[in-house]
């Protein structure tokens, strides 16, 4: 049987499903017409993708200016050249996805959730190959202290985030969650990168990264509480 | 199936709070979103609710939709959102309640079709529901691949797949049978 005999089937089939029943379209359209008035469209998705880059740079670069930029002044010009670029990248990408996951029916490159994992892969990358010093002076409490640091600075850009989409709606509210807490997240290692002067491998790798998935859990975890 | 200039324009005008633009739309749409729902799980009942559910959200959201991008991926990926938050709902009062007693076990009269057509639903009933919203979407209501894939949130690759593996179901169960 050819595909096209398939089709034939499926569209007779279709021609002999139930029709809607003519009163229930009167009742829609009483009560949408009950309540309707002119409404403001949206802006398109990339004005919205660059609110949202707009906020994690300011509040990564008001954190990092507050607490004092002694990351930035001690990586060198090559340094600098890999860890922003890529941050920059992965908070387009992130922005773009998030914008896309509250406009319904948006393309969808990848998934938020693949997104982190390859955005994680991608600093443990640039982190690995940049840093050699495995020691771990301090390597619990200067972690945790970075690990506070960056999930506090999430905070505000997440909720930035919501005050910029809060117009937006979410078909998928645990994808939506996902791409905001990834965003949050970014904003907080951003930060991180900019303040913190301890470039041993193992802290960065560890204790800067896990600021991103730890969002993104917040996130899906807030999605779905208040998807109840 | 409506040209898509069409639908973007009565869109706009909807969103301009035009209310013979609404009732076109509505009665343009809701065969096709019935459908939609008879297909996946639905009575005619929850059908008709699950219809009157999506157009009070498509009213909600209707600032969502921007004008130039398709209609039908914005109006399919609000439909797939009420019919899972309707099975989650659904999950979730069943897993609750339980019935007092056995209820006597009683077969279900045939639907009446006519004669020579397969009921749409029983055909596409042993597809995964993944499958079957890909093939009514891309079938019977006659979206492009890029549009399933916006309404569905995935890649066009990913439809494409989901396409071929339902024809091959229903090349199988059709060669056995059914019509």
């Amino acid at each position: 049987m050819r595909d096209r005999e398939i089709d034939e089937i499926l569209k007779q089939a279709a021609h002999s499903a139930p029709g809607v029943d003519p009163a229930v379209l009167d009742r829609v359209a009483r009560s949408i017409g009950a309540s309707l008035a002119p409404v403001r469209p949206l802006p398109p998705a990339g004005a919205l993708a660059g609110g949202l880059v707009l906020i994690c740079a300011a509040v990564a670069l008001a954190g990092a200016a507050l607490l004092g930029l002694h990351g930035v002044q001690k990586l060198s010009v090559f340094e600098d050249a890999l860890v922003f670029p890529v941050l920059g990248i992965l908070i387009c990408l992130t922005a773009k996805a998030l914008a896309g996951e509250m406009i319904p029916g948006s393309r969808r490159r990848a998934a938020p959730g693949v997104l982190l994992g390859v955005g994680s892969l991608a600093l443990l990358a640039v982190f690995a190959f940049l840093f050699r010093d495995y020691r771990t002076d301090r390597f619990m409490a200067q972690g945790v202290a970075c690990l506070t640091a960056g999930l506090l600075h999430a905070v505000p850009a997440a909720l930035a985030s919501w005050w910029l989409l809060r117009r937006g709606f979410a078909v998928n509210s645990m994808a939506a969650g996902v791409a905001a807490g990834t965003l949050a997240g970014l904003a907080g290692v951003t930060m991180l990168e900019l303040h913190c002067p301890n470039f041993q491998a193992l802290h960065v790798m560890l204790w800067h990264t896990a600021v991103m998935p730890m969002c993104a859990a917040a996130g899906a975890l807030v999605a779905r509480v208040a998807r109840r | 199936m409506q040209p898509d200039s069409d639908l973007e324009m009565l869109m706009a005008r909807y969103q301009r709070g035009d209310f013979a633009a609404a009732t076109a739309l509505i009665h343009r749409l809701s065969p096709q979103l019935h459908r939609f729902f008879i297909v996946q799980i639905a009575s005619r009942g929850d059908a008709d609710d699950l219809l009157q559910e999506t157009w009070m959200r498509i009213h909600e959201v209707r600032h969502t939709y921007r004008a130039g991008e398709p209609v039908l991926p914005w109006l399919y990926a609000i439909a797939r959102h009420i019919r899972v938050d309707h099975y989650r709902k659904a999950s979730r009062t069943a897993a609750r309640e339980a019935p007092l007693e056995e209820m006597p076990e009683v077969a279900a009269a045939p639907p009446a079709r006519s004669a020579g057509t397969t009921d749409l639903k029983e055909l596409l009933a042993p597809l995964p529901q993944s499958q079957r919203e890909v093939v009514e979407m891309l079938k019977v209501a006659g979206m492009s691949l890029e549009d399933v894939a916006r309404a569905t949130s995935s890649s066009v690759g990913s439809v494409k797949q989901k396409a071929h593996r339902a024809y091959e179901t229903l090349r199988e169960r059709l060669r056995g049978g059914v019509s």
